[in-house]
């Protein structure tokens, strides 16, 4: 994850990164490869790379993440830490939001996705969620994708 | 001389030997009991208190004081019994005359028996614990008559009686009902309790209940509260006049109880007379005495108060949301106050100035006026047309009054920002147009608004006044500065230099002024700027106004009062006789919206249409042609074209305002959550909430939604973050 740019990796990363994994032939990085992903099942190790990816993916000199590259890494992150709402939160997306996404939104994301159950009966409205997050759960009551309790 | 004998002297006392009678005790006492005989019997005149006296005295002296003692109980005893017995023999309305009777010689008889026996009231009494005489006649006397078998419920029962019938309305003896229940005061407030007052209030509850229950059936609610007065002033008559004063709070309770705490709702609620129609109709003197009677039981006032503040609060929504009511915007206001006036009028005549009803009123009045977003805008419409013309002619403290109700309606409001939007720019336009009434009035409804809101809310608008006054001053000057050649027949030009930021003006682009125009208004600029360089001078072509000189068919000559986009369309005809509206719109470069309005009432207004437009019709089309209407005619020599006057917004103007104002709470709201969390560090997010609505609350109430945006503009903005193990904390940064 020392990576400065995403899809780019310079010849010193590379070889830097292949060292810290303490990977000196092909056969080992291949063997490598399924505790690498296991290491994704770790909740601590995922939130760190989540939270890395957005710096990871943003142009340089922008504050936040533009849409289209938004929806692209949580399809991407969530395809292995799987969250049910994740296409319902792409499509909220891009009907009502059409912005880019900020850093804050981003990772606070994840505590919903982590924390609220799909059906959103521990969701609690005064429990400072990001705005975005407010309007796509009236999104979801709206549209009758879950069903408002009480 | 004799020696001194030591010798102790001793006197002793001179024994008298007394024979002791051992009859004398007898005879003694044969004595006193033949004389407490005749005193009951009405002969005490034939008797010897002094001897009677030293009687008793020896016999208590010389040990006797026991048989005395119980010998005077005996006597008593007998009697009483006599007694008793007459006041059972007596017929119907006679007995309590005869008990009143018996009781008064037994008194009597009592005061002179203890006075005889005072010495053994004082020394054998007290030393052997036994009860002194004239509690013991008083003791005596109840247990013989009063608690007699044949008396006792006969002497409730009667006394019960003649109550109900001076209820029914019969007059009867008082005097002697006084001196019934004082007797049985004066034996024992438990006596007179459980032989009258007990009885009393439960017969009385009975008939209370009854006549409550009749009543109600066949009165409305302003009678019934009549008759229920009068019922309890009866009663506390009744035991002023012949009752124990320890009975008033008792039988009070219970006329209250029956006639007023059981019928409350269904009194309040009568269809056409209760408490609703009194309060549409203004019958004060039937709210004031409910308001007294209702104040006498429990939950009473505060009944009261919630009916009235619910029909407050249904009358006010309805009249700030019928549609009808809404047309026009003076009127509106004048209802609310008229409103406010009324209940005023009742609280003070018929509520006693009841605080917590003034509460309730001042809360309805806040809950409606808001439910109808335009309250602001009506209200500052409603200061317009006052200080336009509402308030010509009026003395100075008629005004001040007119103003301090405005002030009140103004607490109300939740949108106090909306307000000052729209005040500012109806003040503008009277400024601009010279068209108010009284500048004092204008400047004490000013200093109203900053002693409740704050230098701040007005600052901009003072500042709008000082330009007003320096404008004149630089008129002044530029004037002088003019040489009599300098335009001696071009247009003569008045300026109002305004401020930018105290003005509610948007920026607009100048459109293209005549060329006669032109010339004078250079002059000006030079003539400004060169007294104060570095400053930047824009025409707002929007707002003025101009006079032209028309002259129609058969030389009818008019003065026609315009805006300057009106005459910069006019002045066009000079030199040409028909435009198009495209030809217009390229000539002048004046907005569009704007140039069709000001076409329209150019060339569409019966009465005002110097122009004359093909196709006829109200509607503007780009190839519409506009000619001057030499057929134009008007009785009047000045005819005013122009709309400056102030009047409610349409739609789209609404609108845009609340666009404007939703921006700029966005600031306000983004530097209390500054201040806040600049002196708390570390907060919740719905503690932020909650201060930053009280901070705000004097201008507007902060949406909780917009707040929490801003909160994250302002991390996203790296002013605040998250805490990163609660995530409903926010920290501030440095």
């Amino acid at each position: 994850m020392k990576a400065a740019t995403m899809c780019e990796f310079s010849r010193q990363e590379f070889i830097g990164g292949l060292q810290s994994l303490g990977v000196d032939t092909i056969q080992k990085f291949r063997e490598k490869i399924p505790s690498l992903r296991a290491e994704l099942k770790d909740d601590q190790k995922f939130r760190e790379i989540y939270n890395f990816a957005f710096g990871w993916a943003k142009e340089k000199g922008q504050k936040s993440l533009s849409l289209e590259t938004a929806i692209g890494m949580w399809q991407l992150l969530f395809a292995e830490k799987h969250w049910p709402l994740v296409d319902h939160w792409c499509d909220f997306l891009q009907v009502r939001h059409n912005k880019s996404i900020t850093r804050d939104t981003w990772s606070q994301l994840l505590e919903f996705a982590k924390t609220i159950v799909p059906q959103l009966s521990n969701y609690d409205a005064e429990g400072a969620w990001p705005y975005l997050i407010d309007e796509f759960v009236e999104y979801l009551y709206e549209n009758g994708i879950v069903r408002r309790i009480n | 001389m004799s020696s001194q004998k030591k010798r102790t002297f001793k006197i002793e006392a001179f024994k008298h030997r007394v024979e002791v009678d051992p009859k004398y005790a007898e005879k003694t006492w044969k004595v006193l009991e033949h004389a407490i005989h005749e005193i009951y019997n009405h002969n005490a005149s034939g008797l010897s208190f002094e001897e009677l006296y030293r009687n008793a005295y020896n016999m208590v002296l010389h040990k006797f004081g026991e048989k005395l003692y119980s010998g005077l109980v005996a006597t008593m005893t007998w009697h009483l019994k006599e007694m008793s017995k007459s006041i059972e023999s007596a017929q119907g309305g006679l007995f309590l005359e005869e008990l009143n009777r018996q009781w008064a010689d037994h008194n009597k008889a009592l005061q002179m028996i203890r006075d005889i026996l005072m010495y053994m009231d004082r020394t054998f009494v007290p030393s052997s614990h036994k009860t002194p005489v004239h509690e013991l006649g008083l003791n005596l006397w109840r247990d013989n008559i009063i608690h007699s078998s044949k008396i006792q419920t006969r002497l409730v029962s009667t006394l019960l009686e003649l109550i109900q019938k001076e209820r029914t309305g019969e007059v009867i003896n008082r005097g002697l009902m006084r001196n019934i229940t004082k007797m049985l005061m004066d034996l024992g407030s438990l006596v007179y309790q459980e032989n009258f007052e007990k009885p009393f209030l439960e017969v009385s509850a009975n008939f209370y209940s009854c006549e409550s229950q009749q009543f109600i059936e066949s009165c409305d609610c302003g009678e019934y509260l009549n008759k229920a007065e009068r019922r309890l002033n009866e009663e506390m008559e009744r035991v002023s006049q012949y009752l124990d004063a320890k009975t008033e709070p008792k039988i009070t309770h219970v006329v209250e109880t029956e006639m007023i705490a059981n019928h409350m709702q269904r009194l309040v609620y009568m269809e056409s007379s209760g408490l609703v129609s009194m309060l549409v109709d203004d019958k004060y003197d039937d709210l004031s005495r409910m308001y007294s009677l209702f104040r006498r039981v429990p939950d009473g006032l505060s009944t009261i108060r919630d009916v009235m503040t619910s029909h407050l609060r249904e009358t006010g929504k309805q009249l700030v949301t019928d549609p009808d009511k809404l047309r026009d915007p003076v009127d509106f206001v004048q209802r609310l106050l008229n409103e406010k006036d009324k209940h005023d009028r009742i609280i003070t005549a018929a509520f006693n100035n009841d605080k917590t009803f003034q509460n309730a009123l001042n809360s309805s009045f806040e809950y409606f006026i808001n439910l109808n977003s335009r309250s602001p805008e009506f209200i500052s419409l409603y200061v317009d047309d006052k200080l336009r013309k509402g308030l010509k002619g009026v003395s100075e403290e008629d005004v001040e009054i007119v103003l301090d109700k405005v002030m009140m309606l103004f607490r109300y409001l939740q949108e106090k920002d909306v307000f000052e939007k729209y005040y500012k720019q109806h003040l503008a336009k009277r400024l601009l147009s010279g068209k108010t009434v009284s500048d004092d009035a204008e400047r004490s409804l000013i200093v109203k608004l900053k002693t409740e809101c704050g230098y701040q809310f007005t600052s901009k608008l003072e500042g709008m006044f000082t330009d007003m006054k320096t404008s004149q001053d630089t008129m002044q000057g530029f004037y002088a500065s003019q040489s009599a050649s300098d335009g001696a027949d071009g247009p003569s030009l008045a300026v109002q230099v305004l401020t930018t930021g105290s003005w509610p003006t948007q920026p607009i682009a100048p459109c293209n002024l005549p060329p006669e125009i032109m010339g004078v208004c250079e002059r000006f600029r030079a003539f400004y700027l060169g007294t104060h360089t570095g400053r930047r001078l824009t025409w707002q072509t929007n707002m003025g106004t101009a006079d032209l000189k028309a002259t129609f068919a058969k030389n009818q000559k008019h003065e026609l009062n315009v805006s300057t986009y009106q005459m910069c369309i006019l002045m066009l005809f000079n030199s040409s006789d028909r435009l198009t509206y495209r030809e217009i719109e390229q000539a002048t470069d004046i907005p569009a919206s704007d140039l069709k309005r000001c076409l329209q009432s150019l060339a569409c207004v019966k009465g005002k249409n110097v122009l004359g437009k093909d196709p006829m019709g109200k509607d503007i089309a780009e190839d519409d042609a506009f000619a001057v209407n030499d057929k134009f005619s008007s009785k009047f020599f000045k005819v005013k074209i122009g709309t400056v006057a102030a009047q409610k917004e349409s739609e789209p103007e609404k609108q845009e305002t609340r666009q404007r104002v939703e921006e700029d709470r966005k600031p306000q709201i983004e530097a209390a959550i500054v201040r806040i969390m600049k002196s708390r560090r570390v907060l919740d997010h719905n503690n932020i909430v909650t201060e930053v609505t009280k901070q705000l609350q004097a201008r507007f109430l902060p949406n909780p939604v917009v707040i929490k945006k801003r909160i994250e503009s302002l991390i996203e903005r790296e002013f605040l973050e998250r805490d990163k193990v609660d995530r409903k904390l926010y920290r501030y940064l440095a």
